[in-house]
C-alpha cells in the first residue's frame, strides 16, 4: 500500500531512458512497452523521466513533463487493468543535460563543468529556481489531471536536485548553499500540495556518490533520508553522480544487487517513517524475493530484468522460466546520440512492442529441422516448439550456445551463459528433439529447415612471418589451456567487450599484456554499454599496456609491428603470441533451397542480431504454406 | 567592372542534359538531419528555397535511401517509401519558385551503415566491416543485386512524381556503388568482382535504370570518388577511366567529384581550415580532360573570387559550394551584385555543420543563427527604433548589435579594447586558427551596414550605460582567465590568453593542461612548440583535444603535434603545484590507477574554464527603466557558437 493504493505486487519497473518518444511526448509505444510489463506483474511503472522545465533537454527524445499529459493518461488507462500503479518519472538534468537540443545555457548550482560533456553551466539565480520549482508544481498538476497515481521526484544520478545536494556541484554561499537540502524540500512540498495524501510521492535519491571527499556519503544519506521519509510515500536508494556515470546501472562488471547494504542501512535509518525500494543490477528474483524477507527493503525495483522477460512478475511460480537478464547494457542502455531504441539481446520484441507481434501463437503443426544450436538457432527452435511444431535440432559441437556460450567465457560476461541456458533448458523442456556432436549435409537437406550454422575465422590484415604465432579468439575460448607462457599481444580491431575482455583474461593469468587497436581510446564501442571508461582503468590497473592509435602490421617470433593509424610511424611491441580478436565470416557452406537463414551465418554480429534472426526464421516457416507432398 | 564580368565564369550559364542553369555554383548533397520519420521536411523545403532565393545556379538535395536495408542514421529520407512524393514535391515547388532547378541525390549507403535502425542485415559487395559501423555486412546475392538497381529505379520514379528536375547517383562518401568499385570492400569473385569492369558493373547497370526511369526531360548526374585515401582503395586513374564507361553510356548528363571516404577519411571531405581551399581540385581537373560531360569540382570553396578562378583555369565546369552556402544562403546573390564582401564567408570551422551531423543533430551554423531554423519564422520586433545598448564587442555582442540593427533598432555597442572581436581575436591569432577571425569579421561589417555606433576604446560603466537612455541593454562582457585552484599564483602558471596576447612568453619545457577538449589547448600547444619550447599536453580526459574529432580537426593536428614533437598525457589530473628551481614542480595523479608522478617544467599553461565578467549584470540586473539581457560567455563561459546564438535570440526578441 502506497499513499493508500495498492499496488498488485513489490516489483518497480523503474524510469528509464528508452528513445521511445515522439518529439518529447510520451508515445504509443511507450504506453505498448509499459502495458506490456503491467501485464506482467509489474507492482509499480514509473515512466521515463520527463523534464519539467524546457530549460532542461538532456537527449534528443527526453520526455518534456509539459507535452507528456495525453501520453500520461494513455499508459494510465493501458495499465489500470492490471492493477499496477503508474508514476511519472519527474525530473531536471542540471549540468549533467545538453545544450545541443535547447541551445541554452546548463542550469546548476554552481558553475562546476559536467566531468563528461565538460560545458560549463551557468549558476542559478532566484529567477531559475523559482522556475524550477514551480516546474515540479505545474508537471504534479498534469500528473493529477492525467489520472496517474503519483509522481516521483529525481534526485538520483542524473539530477538537478541531486546536484543542489552535493559538495562536488554546490559551492552557493547564499540559502541554498548553506542548506543543501533546502531546493529538494521546497521541491517535495510543492508537489506535495499538488498531489494531495491520496496520490503517491516517490523519491530516487543518491544515497552515495563514492566521491566522499565533497559528495553525498551513506552516513549524510542517512540523515538526508530520515528527514525527507515522512514526506514521501516511497524512497528509491540509489548510487552515483556525476563522477561515475556508470555507478547507478552498470553492466556486469559490477555485482548484482550492490546496493544491498546501502539500502539496509537507509531502511533502518529511516524506521518505517516510508518503504524503502532497492534498486542496483536487481535482477535474479531470488536475489528480489531474499531482499524484502531479509529486510533491506520494501519493494525492489528490478527494471532491465522486465526488460529481459516482461512476465517476470507473472512466471515467479516458476522461476526457472524467466528468460534471465545478463546486465550486458547492450541494447537497453541507450543514452547515445544515435537514440537507439531500448531494447534486449534476448527478447528483442522490448521496445518494438507495436511492431513485432507476440512470439506465442499456435499454427498447422509440421516438423521442421534447426540446423546450428547457437542462439540462433536456439531461438527458432524455442519458438517454434511454443507454437506447437515438431522441432529437431541438430548441433555440431557435443554442447549447445555455440558462440554466445564461447563469450560468457570473456571475464566479465559470465552472465551471457546464463542466456544460453535458458535457451537450451526452453527448448528442452518444450520437448525439442536435440542431436548434439551430430554432422549433417546442408546439401542433402529439404523441406522445413533453419540455417543458423555460425561462423568461421576471418581475414588477417597483416603478414605472419616466420615463427609468428597467432591464436584465434574463439580457439582460445573454446581451449582456455591454450593460453601460451609468454608476453602477449591482443589485436583488437572491434572494440567491444571481447578484445578488452581478453585482454585482462591474459593479464590475469600473468602475462605481459598488450591491446592493440586503431583507435584513439580502447574498446570504443563500449561507449554504448556504460563500460568505456571503466574498460580502460581496468586495464591500466591490470598493467595492460594500452597500443592505441596502432594498426597492426607484421607478426614475428618475438614482437609486433604496429604503424601509427594517422602519421604512420612504425612501433615494435615485444610479444611472443598473438591474439586475434577480429570480425569473422559467415560460414560459406550453401544453404539449401527454401530454408531460412538466421544469425552470424548471414553475417556474424551480436547475439541480439542472431536471436532476432533466429525468431524472424521461426515464425516465417510456421506462418509460410504447407508444401503439398508429391 | 561589373560583378558578373568580375566573374565572368561564375556566372555564364550552362547546360547540363534537359537543364540549363543560370550560374556555375552548385549546392551539392549534404546530409541535415531534417528528416522526420524518413520523411522530408517542411524544414528541408525551406533550407533549399532560402538557397535557392539567394541565388545557387543548381541545388541537390541530401541523399534519398534505395531500399530498406541502408538506414545507416537516424534521420535518413526513406526514398523507396511513396508516402516522400508530397514531401518532394513541397521541396521542388519551394526552389522553383526561385527559378532555379533541383535534383536528387539517390544512394544506398551499403556497408558503410550498421542494423541498429533497420533491423536488417547490413548489405555489401563482400563481409567487409566498415572502419566506423565495424558490422559484419552480407555479401549481396545477384537476386539482391537485382533488387538494389529496382530500388534505385522506383527512387527516381519517386523523383521525377516529385517534380525533381535531376538525379545523382551518389557513388562515393558513403554509397555501396564505391563499394562495388573500391578493391578495398569489393573481393568478390564473380562479374560484379575483379576487374574494374566488373566491379563498376552495378554503377553502369544503376545508370541504364534509372535513365530508363527518370526518360529524357531530366539530367543524371554521376558522383564519383577520385581518391579514397584509403589503403588498397580507388585512386584517380581508375576513376578516370569509370568516369569515361560514364559518358559512353550516353546516358549521364554530368560528373560530380569527391575526395574520401565517409567512415573513414572524412576529415578530406569536409576538410577544416587546416587543409588548403582548392586541396580536391586536382580530381575534376583529371576527369575533365578524360570526358566532354561538365565536371563538379568541390572542397572548401569559400568566396566567389576562388571559384570563378578554378573556372577560369579549366579544373571544373561547376563549383560545388556547400559550406559557404549553409553560412550565407545570400552568397551568389551578394556575388552578383558586386557585394562579395558582405558575404558571411564561412569558416570551415566545421563546429555546428559537420560537427552536428557526427551527433546526430540538426544541421546549423555557428555564424547563421538561422541556419536549420529556415522554416521557424522570426518574431516581429515589438515596436521598432528601440534605442539599444550593447555592452561587449566579442561574437555575442556583435551578433547582438548586428541582429538588433537590421532589426530596425537604434544599436550604440561600446567595446573595452581598441578592437572588437573578443576572445575570437585572440584565438585566430595562432595561424592554423586564422579564418576563424572571419566570425567577428563578418557581424562587424553586418553592424557596420545596419548603421550599428561602434565604440571602442570604452569602458562602460552602469552611470554611463545610463547616460545613453537605453531602453534595452544587451551585456555581452565575457569571460576572465581564472587560475585553477592548484595554480597557488605561480608566476610561471599562466593562462592560454595570457599566452596569445603576448603577457606571458613561455619557455624550455610547458606543460599544456587541458581541461577543455577543444582547440584552445591543442592551439597554444602548437604555437609554443613552433617557437622552440618542449610541449606536453596533459589531460585528465580520454584524449587530447577529445572535441577536435567532432569538428575533424583530430587527424591533422596530431600529425603537426607529431612533427611538433607534442606529447600527449591523458587520465591525467593535477593534484598541486610548487615553484621549483625557477620552474615549476606538478603533482599529476593518474587517475585510472591511482599512481602519482612529479613533472618538472619551465612554464605551466592552463587551457581551464574562465570565469564570467558579469559584475554588470549584477549591478543592472533589475534595474529600472530598462530591459537587461546578458549573452554569450558573461552568463557563462562556452564556446563562439554559443555566444552567436544568443547574441541573435535576445536581438530578436527586442
Amino acid at each position: 500500500m502506497l499513499a493508500g493504493r495498492r499496488a498488485p505486487s513489490r516489483v518497480v519497473f523503474g524510469p528509464h531512458e528508452t528513445n521511445l518518444a515522439r518529439g518529447r511526448a510520451i508515445s504509443q509505444a511507450h504506453v505498448a512497452y509499459y502495458e506490456r510489463r503491467a501485464a506482467g506483474g509489474a507492482g509499480l511503472v514509473v515512466t521515463e523521466t520527463a523534464s519539467v522545465d524546457d530549460s532542461d533537454w538532456p537527449y534528443e527524445r527526453a520526455p518534456l513533463a509539459a507535452d507528456c499529459g495525453e501520453g500520461w493518461a494513455s499508459v494510465a488507462r493501458a495499465c489500470r487493468p492490471h492493477g499496477t500503479l503508474v508514476l511519472a518519472g519527474l525530473g531536471h538534468a542540471g549540468s549533467q543535460g545538453s545544450s545541443a537540443y535547447s541551445q541554452r545555457a546548463l542550469w546548476a548550482p554552481s558553475r562546476v563543468p559536467d566531468v563528461a560533456s565538460r560545458e560549463l553551466p551557468m549558476e542559478m539565480e532566484a529567477a531559475e529556481i523559482r522556475a524550477v520549482v514551480a516546474g515540479f508544481t505545474r508537471a504534479a498538476e498534469l500528473a493529477v489531471e492525467s489520472e496517474l497515481d503519483g509522481v516521483e521526484v529525481d534526485a538520483g544520478q542524473h539530477s538537478l536536485l541531486r546536484q543542489f545536494l552535493s559538495g562536488l556541484t554546490n559551492q552557493r554561499g547564499d540559502a541554498y548553499g548553506t542548506d543543501k537540502a533546502l531546493l529538494l524540500r521546497e521541491v517535495l512540498a510543492a508537489v506535495r500540495a499538488r498531489l494531495g495524501d491520496e496520490l503517491v510521492l516517490g523519491l530516487r535519491l543518491s544515497c552515495d556518490e563514492l566521491a566522499p571527499w565533497a559528495g553525498i556519503t551513506p552516513e549524510h544519506a542517512q540523515e538526508l533520508a530520515t528527514d525527507l521519509a515522512a514526506g514521501v510515500d516511497y524512497l528509491v536508494v540509489v548510487r552515483g553522480s556525476a563522477m561515475g556515470t556508470s555507478a547507478t546501472r552498470p553492466d556486469s562488471h559490477t555485482e548484482p544487487g550492490f546496493n544491498l547494504e546501502l539500502c539496509r542501512t537507509i531502511r533502518t535509518a529511516v524506521a518505517g517513517a516510508s518503504p524503502v525500494v532497492l534498486q542496483g543490477s536487481v535482477v535474479d528474483p531470488e536475489q528480489a524475493e531474499h531482499a524484502l524477507a531479509d529486510g533491506a527493503a520494501d519493494l525492489v525495483e528490478l527494471t532491465r530484468a522486465q526488460i529481459a522477460d516482461a512476465e517476470l512478475v507473472r512466471k515467479l511460480g516458476t522461476p526457472e522460466r524467466v528468460r534471465p537478464c545478463t546486465l550486458t547494457n547492450q541494447r537497453c542502455r541507450v543514452r547515445d546520440n544515435r537514440n537507439p531504441i531500448v531494447s534486449c539481446i534476448g527478447d528483442p520484441r522490448s521496445g518494438h512492442e507495436l511492431t513485432d507481434t507476440p512470439v506465442d501463437g499456435s499454427d498447422t503443426p509440421r516438423s521442421v529441422l534447426v540446423v546450428g544450436g547457437g542462439p540462433a538457432g536456439l531461438e527458432a527452435a524455442r519458438v517454434l516448439a511454443l507454437r506447437g511444431h515438431r522441432v529437431r535440432l541438430v548441433e555440431r559441437e557435443d554442447t549447445l550456445g555455440g558462440a554466445l556460450a564461447l563469450a560468457a567465457r570473456v571475464p566479465g560476461r559470465d552472465r551471457l551463459g546464463l542466456l544460453a541456458r535458458w535457451l537450451e533448458d526452453e527448448v528442452r523442456g518444450l520437448g525439442v528433439d536435440i542431436a548434439t556432436g551430430t554432422e549433417v549435409d546442408l546439401a542433402g537437406l529439404s523441406g522445413d529447415v533453419v540455417v543458423a550454422t555460425g561462423s568461421v575465422p576471418g581475414p588477417r590484415g597483416y603478414t605472419v612471418y616466420d615463427g609468428g604465432r597467432v591464436l584465434d579468439v574463439v580457439d582460445l575460448l573454446r581451449e582456455p589451456s591454450l593460453l601460451p607462457e609468454g608476453p602477449v599481444a591482443v589485436h583488437d580491431p572491434v572494440g567491444d567487450a571481447v578484445g578488452v575482455g581478453i585482454a585482462e583474461l591474459a593479464a590475469a593469468a600473468g602475462r605481459p599484456t598488450t591491446i592493440i587497436s586503431q583507435d584513439q581510446v580502447i574498446g570504443t564501442q563500449l561507449a554504448l554499454t556504460g563500460d568505456l571508461a571503466d574498460a580502460n582503468a581496468r586495464l591500466q590497473r591490470a598493467g595492460v599496456r594500452l597500443a592505441k592509435r596502432s594498426v597492426l602490421r607484421e607478426v614475428h617470433a618475438d614482437h609486433v609491428v604496429v604503424t601509427d593509424a594517422v602519421t604512420g610511424t612504425p612501433t615494435r611491441l615485444d610479444c611472443t603470441t598473438l591474439i586475434h580478436c577480429g570480425h569473422r565470416l559467415p560460414d560459406p557452406a550453401p544453404a539449401p533451397e527454401g530454408a531460412v537463414e538466421a544469425g552470424d551465418r548471414v553475417a556474424p554480429r551480436t547475439v541480439h542480431e542472431a536471436v532476432l534472426e533466429g525468431r524472424r526464421a521461426a515464425l516465417t516457416l510456421a506462418t509460410r504454406p504447407l508444401a503439398v507432398r508429391p | 567592372m561589373s560583378a558578373t564580368s568580375r566573374y565572368r565564369h561564375l556566372f555564364s550559364p550552362l547546360r547540363l542534359g534537359p537543364v540549363t542553369l543560370a550560374n556555375r555554383v552548385v549546392f551539392s548533397a549534404h546530409l541535415t538531419n531534417y528528416a522526420h520519420d524518413g520523411l522530408p521536411s517542411e524544414q528541408h523545403a525551406a533550407y533549399y528555397a532560402a538557397r535557392a532565393r539567394g541565388g545557387a545556379g543548381l541545388i541537390i538535395t541530401e541523399e534519398h535511401s534505395t531500399h530498406p536495408t541502408d538506414w545507416p542514421y537516424e534521420k535518413l529520407i526513406h526514398g523507396f517509401h511513396p508516402e516522400v512524393v508530397p514531401g518532394y514535391r513541397r521541396i521542388t515547388d519551394a526552389v522553383h519558385a526561385h527559378d532555379v532547378p533541383v535534383f536528387a541525390q539517390l544512394n544506398h549507403n551499403g556497408g558503410q551503415a550498421s542494423s541498429m535502425y533497420s533491423r536488417l542485415p547490413v548489405w555489401a559487395p563482400s563481409p567487409v566491416p566498415d572502419p566506423l559501423f565495424r558490422e559484419v555486412p552480407k555479401g549481396v546475392t545477384l537476386a539482391e543485386i537485382d533488387e538494389i538497381v529496382a530500388g534505385y529505379a522506383t527512387v527516381a520514379e519517386h523523383c521525377r512524381a516529385g517534380g525533381f528536375d535531376g538525379v545523382e547517383l551518389q557513388c562515393s562518401h558513403s554509397s555501396i556503388v564505391r563499394g562495388f568499385l573500391s578493391p578495398a570492400t569489393n573481393v568478390r569473385n564473380d562479374d560484379y568482382g575483379g576487374s574494374l569492369a566488373n566491379r563498376a558493373r552495378l554503377l553502369l547497370r544503376l545508370v541504364a535504370a534509372v535513365r530508363e526511369a527518370i526518360g529524357p526531360g531530366m539530367a543524371l548526374g554521376v558522383r564519383l570518388c577520385g581518391d579514397e585515401l584509403i589503403e588498397g582503395g580507388t585512386t584517380i586513374d581508375e576513376a578516370v577511366e569509370v568516369a569515361r564507361w560514364v559518358e559512353a553510356s550516353g546516358c549521364v548528363d554530368y560528373i560530380n567529384t569527391s575526395i574520401g571516404v565517409a567512415t573513414s577519411t572524412l576529415y578530406m571531405i569536409e576538410a577544416s581550415m587546416s587543409i588548403p581551399p582548392g586541396y580536391a581540385m586536382f580530381i575534376p581537373s583529371a576527369l575533365r580532360k578524360a570526358v566532354d560531360l561538365p565536371v563538379v569540382g568541390v572542397g572548401r570553396f569559400k568566396d566567389p573570387l576562388q571559384a570563378d578562378r578554378a573556372l577560369a583555369e579549366g579544373h571544373a565546369d561547376l563549383i560545388g559550394v556547400v559550406r559557404g552556402q549553409i553560412a550565407d544562403a545570400d552568397f551568389v546573390a551578394k556575388a552578383r551584385a558586386g557585394h562579395a564582401t558582405e558575404i558571411r564567408t564561412c569558416l570551415s570551422c566545421n563546429q555546428e555543420c559537420v560537427g552536428r551531423m557526427g551527433l546526430n543533430r540538426w544541421l546549423g551554423c555557428i555564424e547563421n543563427p538561422r541556419t536549420g531554423k529556415e522554416s521557424v519564422a522570426l518574431p516581429t520586433p515589438i515596436r521598432r527604433g528601440r534605442r539599444v545598448v550593447v555592452v561587449g564587442g566579442g561574437p555575442a555582442g556583435l551578433q547582438a548589435a548586428a541582429t538588433a540593427a537590421e532589426r530596425g533598432h537604434e544599436v550604440t555597442l561600446l567595446e573595452r579594447q581598441q578592437g572588437t572581436g573578443g576572445q575570437v581575436s585572440l584565438a585566430a591569432s595562432v595561424p592554423s586558427r586564422a579564418e576563424f577571425l572571419d566570425v567577428v569579421r563578418n557581424s562587424l561589417s553586418e553592424c557596420r551596414r545596419y548603421g550599428v555606433d561602434v565604440r571602442t576604446g570604452v569602458t562602460a560603466t552602469a552611470a554611463e550605460i545610463r547616460a545613453l537612455e537605453p531602453e534595452v541593454v544587451v551585456l555581452a562582457t565575457g569571460a576572465r582567465p581564472q587560475a585553477p585552484w592548484w595554480a597557488g599564483g605561480i608566476e610561471r602558471i599562466v593562462d592560454v590568453r595570457d599566452v596569445l596576447d603576448g603577457t606571458a612568453a613561455p619557455e624550455g619545457h610547458v606543460v599544456v593542461v587541458d581541461d577543455l577538449g577543444f582547440h584552445q589547448a591543442t592551439s597554444v600547444a602548437e604555437l609554443l612548440a613552433d617557437r622552440g619550447c618542449t610541449v606536453r599536453i596533459s589531460t585528465s580526459g580520454m584524449v587530447v583535444g577529445q572535441d577536435l574529432g567532432v569538428t575533424l580537426d583530430l587527424e591533422t593536428f596530431t600529425v603537426r603535434a607529431a612533427a611538433k614533437g607534442i606529447t600527449q598525457t591523458t587520465d591525467e589530473v593535477v593534484l598541486g603545484a610548487e615553484q621549483d628551481d625557477g620552474g615549476v614542480r606538478l603533482q599529476m595523479l593518474t587517475h585510472t590507477t591511482g599512481s602519482t608522478t612529479d613533472v618538472h617544467c619551465d612554464w605551466v599553461v592552463c587551457a581551464t574554464h574562465q570565469t564570467p565578467e558579469d559584475e554588470l549584470w549584477h549591478e543592472l540586473s533589475g534595474a529600472a527603466g530598462f530591459e537587461v539581457h546578458r549573452v554569450g560567455d558573461c552568463v557563462t563561459p562556452r564556446r563562439a557558437h554559443a555566444a552567436v546564438i544568443e547574441g541573435h535570440r535576445v536581438a530578436v526578441g527586442i
